[in-house]
């Protein structure tokens, strides 16, 4: 008798297993730990609960998110017991409807989700939030991204020009997962900042571009700095092609190096002040829209002069702002979609701890 | 689709680039033969001329799925 809702399928070997799981997209195209009873069993035990209880459907496809199926999938992404109540937080960020997740998997645009961790269960569960936060060698960051993903394939049916008509998609596509360096950052937990207790901890789930570098230069005693470092990353979230440059619409992240954000702090900006100076220094000029918009949508810019900025961010809460990665000159932005029925929010769900620790 | 499951007629319009997977998505959902009209890629930022000329050239195809033609 299966002890398991799910099918059982039998391979000679692990080889064979893996070959089978390729075959019949299962995976994300990389080898993956085979989901064994033995260790869905250990990780279902991990996350103490009913492994027939649903958080939702996943689109496209629509599939139900079980404890079980989840830890399937965590397993297959090299999970370990710590690692599950984050991927838990995760998928129910990921089944609330103003995520918008199966328009998200169907866009040719190239978004996908990103996991922001924040609170001491990230600590816990070893999710990195300083050097190369976005980068290689993380294993609770790496492995919690890539649960997700393999949840959205082998749950919500994503595949690419199947059902994902995302034209390139990114790397974060794979796996997509930081924490908030919570003992750098000068500003609340971002979770607070959400409305999410400050005792608790969270994941922030928003779906976005690939990150992109922006440099700004430091100079010993220069008052302008935290200006510069503003008015750099308005723009960086206001370049021609963006769609958030388009429309105005949809979440954008910023990720401030320690540095960046201490020198914001000192000259008194909180992180809503930060969203509210990054929405009002957003923008492309009017002549660059002219430059790259269609010939039926001149009009829209008639009565425009060249100079005036149309905003990326017309509503600052649009503004994700969190302090991740090491000390130095870059700090992050990843632009978005900006689209769906929710404009491409984020969702904040609480991590709850098994309640046998 | 919500329309189609409750018995009440429905046309689906899709893009040309999601044809594909108007049919994964239709079949995933027990709905292989719902009615869909083709529009052109992309709709989204399209002036309002632009989707009233859309609008004109399929609406005869969007009746007839309506009445099951």
């Amino acid at each position: 008798m299966n002890e398991f809702a799910s099918n059982v399928v039998q391979a000679e070997d692990d080889d064979a297993a893996l070959e089978w799981l390729h075959a019949n997209r299962r995976t994300d195209g990389l080898p993956v730990v085979i989901p064994t009873a033995a260790r869905v069993r250990s990780l279902l035990a991990a996350s103490d609960l009913d492994p027939a209880m649903s958080f939702g459907r996943i689109g496209p496809a629509m599939g139900d998110a079980t404890v079980e199926k989840v830890v399937i999938n965590a397993v297959m992404a090299g999970c370990r017991p710590q690692h599950v109540a984050v991927v838990i937080a995760a998928v129910r960020a990921v089944c609330d409807p103003t995520l918008d997740m199966t328009e998200i998997q169907s866009t040719t645009h190239c978004v996908a989700p990103l996991v922001i961790v924040s609170g001491d269960a990230g600590r816990a569960a070893g999710v990195a939030s300083s050097f190369g936060v976005m980068s290689y060698g993380h294993r609770a960051n790496l492995s919690i991204g890539r649960a997700l993903r393999l949840c959205l394939i082998n749950i919500g049916g994503g595949w690419p020009e199947i059902s994902d008509l995302a034209l390139h998609g990114h790397p974060g596509a794979i796996s997509y997962c930081i924490a908030e360096n919570a003992e750098a950052s000068p500003f609340p937990p971002l979770h607070q900042s959400l409305g999410v207790d400050a005792g608790s901890s969270a994941v922030t789930v928003v779906n976005v571009e690939a990150p992109h570098s922006v440099l700004v230069l430091p100079e010993a005693g220069d008052p302008t700095a935290p200006d510069r470092i503003l008015t750099a990353i308005a723009r960086s979230l206001s370049t021609l092609g963006a769609n958030n440059t388009l429309s105005g619409n949809g979440s954008v992240v910023v990720v401030l190096n320690p540095d960046h954000a201490s020198a914001l702090a000192a000259a008194g900006h909180d992180r809503e002040a930060i969203q509210r100076e990054l929405a009002a220094r957003s923008g492309a000029r009017v002549d660059d829209h002219r430059a790259v918009a269609p010939p039926s949508r001149l009009g829209l810019f008639a009565d425009r002069a060249d100079h005036e900025r149309l905003p990326s961010i017309k509503d600052p809460s649009q503004v994700v702002v969190v302090v991740a990665g090491g000390t130095g000159l870059y700090s992050m932005v990843m632009p978005s979609w900006g689209a769906g029925p929710h404009q491409n929010r984020c969702v904040t769900v609480p991590i709850e701890p098994p309640r046998r620790q | 689709m919500r329309f189609a499951e409750a018995g009440i007629p429905a046309v689906a319009l899709v893009t040309e680039k999601f044809w594909a997977q108007g049919e994964y998505v239709a079949k995933v959902a027990g709905l292989p033969d719902l009615p869909r009209v083709r529009l052109p890629h992309p709709v989204a930022g399209r002036t309002p001329d632009a989707m009233r000329d859309i609008a004109d050239d399929i609406a005869d195809a969007v009746l007839a799925g309506l009445r099951g033609r």
